[in-house]
Order: C-alpha cells, then sequence, then structure tokens
C-alpha cells in the first residue's frame, strides 16, 4: 500500500497541482495580510471587546470563506478522475493484474489524498491564524483551537470519499460536475442558513429557509463542517456578521452526521469498486 | 509447479455485459509452455476474455484457473504478466519510474528491482531512454514500456492483447522474436492478436472466436496444413492436356488464370494450381509435365497463410463487431 500511498503522493506533485496551488495560496495570503492588517488597524483605533471579537472574526471569516472553497476544490480537483478517469487512459488495467487486492489500491490511493490535502490544510490553517493573530491578536483557548483544526481538516476526507465514489460511477468529467454541484449545493445551503439569519422573515418562512438550508447541508456537509469551524475559532462572535458567519451553526448531530457521511461514502466507494470491471 | 497443471483452464467461462455482449461458455486448457494464439474479429469477444482471465472483470459464470490458482485470486495473480490492450503509463513518472512502481506492486526491492528494470528496459529497446519522461514516448515505445512492465515478475504465465500493435516493422519483428525467446525459455504466452504472420509464427495451437462463442480450435500447424496447394509456372502448356494431367496423377489441378487463352499465347507461361498432401505427388505431376515436353520454369509449395484461413472461416458468418 506505500507503493500506492507515494505514487499518489508523487502524482500530485509532479503534475504541479500542488505547486499551483501553493502559488496561488502565497498569493492570497499576501492579500489576506493586507485585509487584515486594515481591519486590526481599525481595530486597535477603540471600540468594546465584542467589536474587537467581532473584527477578529471578520478576518477569520473572509480567510476561510476562501480556506474552504480551495481544500474543497484541491481535494475535488485532485481525486474526481482518480478511477474512472485511469481506467479510460489504461493506466489502471496493468495495475490491478498485480498481486494486490483491490481494497489496497483504493485505500492507498484515499490516504496519498486526503494526507497530502490534509497537509496542505494544515498549512493554511496556521497561516491564516498566524496572520489574524498578528493582526487583530487570537484567542489563546487552544482547545478551541484544535477543535477548529480538526473540523477544518475533516471536510478533506468528506469531499475525497464522495469524489471516490463518483468515480466508480461517472466518467472523469462527469464526475468532476458532479462534485462541484455538489460542493455547490452544500455551499448553498449554508447560505441559506446565513440568509435566514439575516434577514428579518416570518416565523414560518424562517422555518421553511431552515429546513432547505439543513437538508441542502445534509447533501454535502463539508460546508457545514466549515461554518461550525469558525463558529469554533470565533466562539460565537461570528454569528454577527451577516453573510459570512451568521444563521445558527451546524449542530453537534451534524458533525457526527458529516463523520457517518464520510465513512459510508468511503466504503460506498470501497465495494463499488470491487466489484467494478474495466 | 507441476507441469500437469495447466497454465489455463476454463469451463464453461462467461462474461455478459448488459448489451449482451462478451463472451459465453469458454472451455479452454493451455499447457503450460505452450504458446496460444487467440483469434477473432473486432469485438468478437477477446479482450473480454482476457480480461476475466487476469482478474479485471468479473466472471458471470463458469469457472477458470491459472497455474492452478483461481481467476481473480492473489496467487494467480503473482504468476501472471499482462499487456493490456489499451494501455497508457502516467506522463509524469519516467520509464524507469513506472517500472520501480510496478516492481513496489510486485514485492520486487532494492538492488533486484534495479537490475530487473534494467534488464527489462534493455530487452524491449528502450535502453537508456528509460530515464525520460513517458509523455516523450512514442505510442510504440509506450507499448514497448508495457511489454517490460509485464515481464518484469518473470511471469511465468504471459497474457499480451494486441502487443505490437503500434510498432513499426522493425519493433514488430523485434517484439515477435522477444516471444520466441519467452517461448523458449518455457514462458507459457497467451496471445491476442490482430497479426497473423505473430500468431503463426510464435504460436503452437489457437482458438478463433466469433460473437462471443469460440467457433474452432487446434494447433496452428493442423491449420495451415488442411490446404496445402503447390503452383507450377508451366511453359507450352495447352489446355486439353489438363483433364489428362488430372487423370495421370489423381490430383486436383486448376489453372490459376482460367481465362487464360493457352492456344493464342503458346509461348506465354500459365500458372498451374494442384492440392498435394505430399511432396511425391508434386514431384509426379513435375514429371508429367516434363514428359508431355513442357517446359517447368518453377514450382513451389503455397502453405495457406492464416489469414487466409481466418478471413474464409469468418465471411459470410453474421458479426457483431465493428461491420453490425
Amino acid at each position: 500500500m506505500n507503493t500506492i500511498i507515494a505514487s499518489t503522493w508523487q502524482e500530485m506533485l509532479r503534475r504541479k497541482m500542488l505547486l499551483i496551488t501553493l502559488i496561488l495560496t502565497a498569493l492570497f495570503l499576501a492579500v489576506f495580510w493586507f485585509i487584515a492588517d486594515t481591519v486590526g488597524a481599525d481595530s486597535t483605533a477603540g471600540g468594546d471587546l465584542l467589536m474587537q471579537y467581532a473584527r477578529r472574526s471578520a478576518i477569520l471569516s473572509l480567510g476561510f470563506f476562501f480556506g474552504g472553497f480551495v481544500v474543497a476544490f484541491l481535494a475535488i480537483f485532485s481525486s474526481f478522475s482518480v478511477i474512472s478517469g485511469e481506467a479510460e487512459q489504461g493506466v489502471l488495467q496493468s495495475v490491478l493484474t498485480r498481486p494486490i487486492p483491490r481494497w489496497k489500491w483504493y485505500v492507498g490511493r484515499w490516504i496519498g489524498y486526503v494526507s497530502l490535502i490534509g497537509a496542505y490544510a494544515l498549512i493554511l490553517f496556521v497561516a491564516i491564524l498566524l496572520i489574524t493573530n498578528v493582526h487583530a491578536g487570537m484567542t489563546r483557548d487552544y482547545g478551541d483551537i484544535a477543535v477548529s483544526l480538526l473540523l477544518f481538516l475533516a471536510a478533506v476526507p468528506v469531499l475525497v470519499s464522495a469524489s471516490m465514489v463518483g468515480s466508480t460511477l461517472f466518467s472523469g468529467i462527469g464526475n468532476g460536475v458532479f462534485m462541484t454541484m455538489l460542493y455547490g449545493a452544500g455551499w448553498l445551503g449554508g447560505m441559506v442558513e446565513k440568509v435566514r439569519g439575516a434577514l428579518p422573515v416570518e416565523p414560518d418562512v424562517e422555518a421553511t429557509l431552515s429546513r432547505i438550508g439543513a437538508l441542502l447541508s445534509l447533501i454535502m456537509p463539508a460546508d457545514g463542517l466549515n461554518r461550525r469551524m469558525q463558529y469554533v475559532l470565533t466562539q460565537g462572535a461570528g454569528e454577527t456578521i451577516p453573510f459570512l458567519t451568521g444563521g445558527n451553526p451546524p449542530s453537534n448531530a451534524f458533525v457526527w452526521y458529516a463523520g457517518v457521511f464520510a465513512i459510508f461514502a468511503f466504503g460506498l466507494g470501497l465495494w463499488l469498486f470491487k466489484r467494478k470491471d474495466f | 509447479m507441476n507441469s500437469v497443471i495447466p497454465a489455463i483452464h476454463t469451463q464453461a467461462l462467461s462474461k455478459i455485459y448488459d448489451n449482451g455482449r462478451g463472451c459465453r461458455n469458454i472451455t479452454l486448457t493451455v499447457g503450460q509452455g505452450e504458446a496460444f494464439g487467440f483469434l477473432g474479429p473486432n469485438g468478437a469477444g477477446k479482450s473480454t476474455f482476457v480480461k476475466t482471465l487476469v482478474g479485471l472483470v468479473h466472471a458471470s459464470g463458469g469457472s477458470g484457473s491459472l497455474l492452478g490458482h483461481p481467476i481473480d485470486s492473489l496467487e494467480a495473480r503473482k504468476h501472471i504478466g499482462y499487456l493490456p490492450e489499451l494501455y497508457r503509463y502516467p506522463e509524469w513518472l519516467s520509464g524507469e519510474e513506472v517500472m520501480k512502481f510496478h516492481a513496489g506492486l510486485l514485492g520486487i526491492k532494492g538492488g533486484e528491482a534495479k537490475r530487473r528494470i534494467r534488464e527489462r528496459l534493455d530487452e524491449v529497446g528502450i535502453g537508456k531512454r528509460g530515464s525520460d519522461r513517458v509523455k516523450q514516448y512514442s505510442k510504440g515505445m509506450q507499448q514497448r514500456l508495457g511489454l517490460a512492465c509485464a515481464l518484469l515478475g518473470d511471469p511465468k504465465l504471459l497474457f499480451l492483447d494486441e502487443p505490437s500493435s503500434a510498432m513499426d516493422p522493425v519493433g514488430r519483428r523485434e517484439v515477435r522474436e522477444l516471444l520466441l525467446e519467452l517461448k523458449k525459455r518455457g514462458t507459457t504466452l497467451f496471445l491476442n492478436s490482430h497479426l497473423m504472420e505473430d500468431v503463426e509464427t510464435v504460436c503452437d495451437r489457437m482458438s478463433l472466436m466469433l460473437n462471443g462463442d469460440m467457433i474452432r480450435s487446434g494447433s496452428v500447424e493442423d491449420v495451415l496444413k488442411t490446404k496445402v496447394r503447390w503452383r507450377f509456372k508451366v511453359g507450352g502448356f495447352s489446355p486439353l492436356i489438363l483433364d489428362w494431367l488430372r487423370e495421370e496423377s489423381g490430383l486436383s489441378i486448376a489453372l490459376v488464370d482460367p481465362a487464360h487463352d493457352a492456344e493464342a499465347a503458346w509461348d506465354m507461361p500459365v500458372w498451374l494450381e494442384a492440392d498435394v498432401s505430399d511432396e511425391n505427388q508434386a514431384g509426379l505431376l513435375n514429371m508429367l509435365l516434363i514428359e508431355q515436353g513442357m517446359t517447368l520454369y518453377e514450382s513451389s509449395m503455397q502453405k495457406e497463410k492464416l489469414e487466409d484461413w481466418f478471413v474464409e472461416t469468418v465471411s459470410g458468418r453474421d458479426q457483431r463487431g465493428e461491420r453490425g
């Protein structure tokens, strides 16, 4: 399995996928530094503790708005054609006739993607926190930071597992479209919830919007995890910023659901892969 | 491994896809050390059968074993090499890195892996270009790399699906020679090819598939022996003696160009063709022609080509392949 994990890393590095992402991330972080500096400068000018929290939350929310997207798209676009694409190209046929069980190939690929994208997500998380700390100070509640980090990283196995299931069912390009739309649906669910939290609407409309938002978030829980992560990291202050972190944060049950979702997607993908004809 | 155990044995092995295509009820035994040719028009089900044997597709029915181990088992896959019909290798890797990856999958490590990689790359003619990225390889080079990968584990049983389809004539000859060398070393070869010359030269036995069924099987020699023809280039021939020749020799003799007006072109040589079972009969015919005062310019055995046999066998039958 180590051979397969290593080849997955090698693929991502050689195809310059990670390099391009790192360069663009550096550019983003430079811009983010400027944004944080601007917002932070305003913060030092005065204001009460709540406003200080709100400004820090705004900086973090902007950072993780980008961070959530980039990690999601890196996870999707690195793995969307892992099975169908390689089978269409004829790469997989010579590999699967080797004396390794199919599950080892699948698990090896999964670990390869999750570990490398997870490492990238970790670096991004730390960078956003460091920049925020420089300009607006950060919480010293390391427990919250650790939980936030885990929630931020948790989106990676969720997305990679779903993407690999899609790759056993659809063509490479078809799965790319499918996964983008799936992620978009989850993201829209979060937006619906934020809109509900921001707009003064009747209680029955609010309940309907909440249901729609929750259902969409259940289709793909990656964005929901990101929203929960921001809630934990900003200690709830983010709720004061409409359209960034407004609305109710996803519950503990949702986080458990995301875990079950990832395990189910992983198991389903593995089962389909073992039964698939190439 | 006991040599009594066949390299390949299938009992009514079938793989039927949802569209009804595939292969059905294939019962086949290939002995160890044998070179077996698998023929058939496009869409006949040859590749499906091979993929079922190597575990890429799951059988719909029947059973099969490779060197005594059930198909699809890891034990069976330890002893096989496979060159797929549709082959591609990661373009971001060099040829050597592709080989190293496959060595890892085979559990071959360190110095042994290095040695084998170098040997195989040399054997298939890639040599020092092994350090180039695959994206710089021509299609023929990629096919050579595929062959090197298939040979990496020193397989006892080698499945080759169109092994030289992308190669130029020199490459094809090199592959043919390599296959003959492997056969000499005792490797069992299962050759799925449209290149009849390869099958004719390399294989001991063969089967013909059509529309998912195996319609013919036998030794290549037997198939080619069924019709041995001799041709005679004769000067001063008169059609009047054709019947006499047939009567005297007891052979089926025909003018190759029946429209030839021998009377009008007395001095022009004609070609006669005779079905003979041994060389003595050809000698008798030589003698009769000379006795009649005709000039014999040339006589030669026209062994039927496998391609002729293939076309003759397949033509006129319903085909589901490219011709619909």
